[in-house]
């Protein structure tokens, strides 16, 4: 609210700052720059003073929007608290494994393991793949053929998720079923590999990665590519002419310019990809078992508290087990967004953007 | 001029972006280790002269060219000849400072290490001799992991320079290279210029007539794509053939 600098009459407000009450104690100091704007309203003529009220007015929507924020945190951290303190609970949930709210257990590391694996699945994909697409998409693709696949990435990620998992329902886990987890476990390349055995019904951690990824997918190749394309040309052009081929230049200079951007892509799914709800829930066969294999089924924080929360209303302790999920899978992602805004800063100091 | 051994020589060269027509039956040479400014009002096809040389314009589609660039004797847009390796001998210096967004000791390396430099030694002296030689050294050295674009803009048009320097090459090309710098700045690179012009064949285009009489030795001065005047600078400073560049250098157009 330090708009007080902002005073359009330099002669009023210099005569304002001898007026003002300056005995020096902090109080003082703090009563003061909040009573100087209002003194300056009084002040001001016409236009002076719209012009303030409509900046004063600003204010209410950027608070609104910070404070539901911080009352959605408080609100779950609320609901969650009883699970924390009931001897049944603890903080030990977190860590165990063993979800049977018959018995009282509300272990929820199943839920935390599937989510993190699900997560990682689908960036381990998602990313190579859509940052090499947009590469590609910002470097070397005709300008006509870029406008029409761009086109068509936000289109696709403006699909509702659950069209996405109806489609993996129907088509992606009879595929995994039928094809490829028979074909992964007969051939002689991957039959050995751990992560490939086990029986499947095709409702799978792999399915749910998979999904993920493909959602994922045009928002990581448009925000890329757009970050791609704002390193200026006279960049490529010095590479160029020290002898670097195209390639050489869009890997090591322009990737590399624009990797702060390539960041906040990242950033984005993985806020997506942790919080996807719909999708996953219809592929990934919901079982309360922490999955050793790809084709074994999971269960991830999202879903747990989309299938429970309806039979949890009344037992207090269930329901409190599933804010305590709904709280860490907040907490989970406000980390991941911290972490990635560090990076992002590191990487444009090294740059040297700011 | 045959007698005068020099890296880059022109003849008959025409260029066009699409169907428009750019330079028109250009022919003249560059001498060895000497300054050749390219002078000419904007828009007269300097620029396009320039990266013609080190075949940058290859990157337009609509870009079309006719006659022959000849670098020591080869002509450079014989198909299978390589455009690395032409691009690896000819530096360039660009208009604006366009250090890479990265270190001040990792802009020098870039280029050897494209070119197969691996030992930490020679890229630490190419690191040092680059930075000498571009009269920056002594003001980055104890800021060589620094982010080049945290530099001044004379700093970093002068990195630019070492960059360029850093595959030894036997030309440099210079677009403007002072046009967005303050004065004194571009004092210093003016100075670097004559300076390099011992070791290296430079080629500055420019649209400051003051500043070509006093780094170049031989001047062109180039309008609506035609050469129109090409011959030792201190000629075309007293006494211009064509009267159209001596309303150039007299200001009357440009």
């Amino acid at each position: 609210m330090s708009d007080s600098s902002e005073t359009p009459n330099v002669a009023e407000a210099s005569g304002e700052a001898q007026e003002g009450i300056d005995t020096g104690s902090p109080l003082a100091g703090f009563a003061n720059r909040l009573l100087k704007p209002l003194r300056d309203f009084v002040k001001a003529d016409t236009p002076g003073r719209i012009d303030k009220a409509g900046k004063a007015a600003l204010i209410l929507p950027t608070m609104a929007s910070t404070l539901i924020i911080i009352l959605i945190l408080g609100f779950l951290w609320y609901e969650a608290t009883p699970i924390f303190l009931d001897p049944s609970g603890g903080p030990g949930i977190i860590v165990s494994p063993t979800w049977d709210p018959n018995r009282n257990l509300y272990g929820i590391a199943i839920f935390i393991v599937g989510s993190f694996l699900c997560t990682g699945i689908a960036i381990g994909i998602a990313v190579p793949l859509g940052v090499s697409g947009a590469i590609f998409l910002s470097e070397f693709c005709p300008m006509r053929l870029r406008t029409l696949i761009k086109m068509i990435m936000e289109m696709m990620a403006a699909i509702p998720s659950i069209v996405y998992g109806l489609w993996a329902y129907v088509v992606m886990v009879p595929y995994i079923r039928n094809v490829m987890a028979p074909e992964l476990q007969s051939n002689l390349l991957t039959s050995w590999m751990p992560w490939f055995q086990g029986s499947t019904n095709g409702l799978s951690l792999l399915a749910g990665g998979l999904i993920l990824a493909i959602m994922l997918l045009p928002t990581v190749v448009t925000i890329t590519s757009d970050a791609l394309l704002t390193v200026p040309r006279t960049l490529r052009e010095a590479s160029l002419a020290l002898g670097a081929t195209q390639s050489e230049t869009a890997r090591k200079i322009v990737l590399s310019a624009a990797l702060p951007g390539v960041g906040a892509a990242i950033v984005l799914s993985l806020g997506r990809a942790v919080g996807e709800t719909m999708a996953i829930l219809m592929v990934t066969g919901n079982s309360l078992q922490i999955p050793y294999t790809l084709f074994d089924t999971t269960y991830v924080m999202t879903s747990i508290i989309t299938n429970q929360l309806g039979y949890a209303f009344v037992f207090p302790l269930w329901r409190s087990a599933l804010f305590a999920v709904a709280l860490i899978l907040l907490i989970i992602s406000i980390c991941f967004t911290v972490v990635a805004k560090l990076f992002i800063r590191w990487g444009m100091k090294t740059r040297g953007y700011i | 001029m045959v007698e005068i051994s020099h890296n880059i020589e022109i003849h008959n060269l025409s260029t066009w972006f699409g169907s428009k027509k750019i330079l028109r039956d250009i022919t003249c040479y560059f001498r060895d280790n000497s300054v050749t400014a390219i002078m000419g009002p904007s828009g007269c096809g300097k620029s396009t002269l320039l990266r013609t040389l080190n075949r940058l314009n290859d990157l337009v589609p609509s870009f079309r060219r006719e006659g022959v660039v000849l670098f020591r004797g080869q002509d450079i847009y014989k198909p299978g000849s390589s455009v690395y390796e032409l691009r690896k001998r000819i530096g360039m210096v660009f208009q604006k400072p366009n250090p890479f967004p990265m270190s001040v000791r990792d802009n020098i390396m870039y280029g050897p290490k494209l070119h197969g430099v691996k030992d930490d030694n020679e890229l630490d002296k190419i690191v040092e001799d680059s930075l000498k030689r571009a009269a920056l050294w002594d003001e980055v050295k104890d800021e060589l992991d620094q982010p080049a674009p945290n530099l001044s803009g004379g700093q970093q048009q002068r990195l630019c320079i070492a960059r360029a320097l850093s595959v030894d090459p036997p030309v440099l090309l210079m677009d403007e290279p002072v046009s967005s710098l303050d004065p004194l700045s571009a004092g210093k690179i003016e100075e670097l210029i004559v300076e390099l012009k011992k070791d290296y064949t430079i080629i500055l285009v420019t649209h400051n007539v003051q500043q070509a009489f006093r780094v170049s030795d031989e001047a062109a001065f180039l309008y609506l794509g035609e050469l129109v005047e090409f011959n030792s600078t201190k000629k075309i400073a007293v006494a211009p053939q064509d009267e159209r560049t001596e309303a150039f250098i007299t200001g009357r157009i440009g």
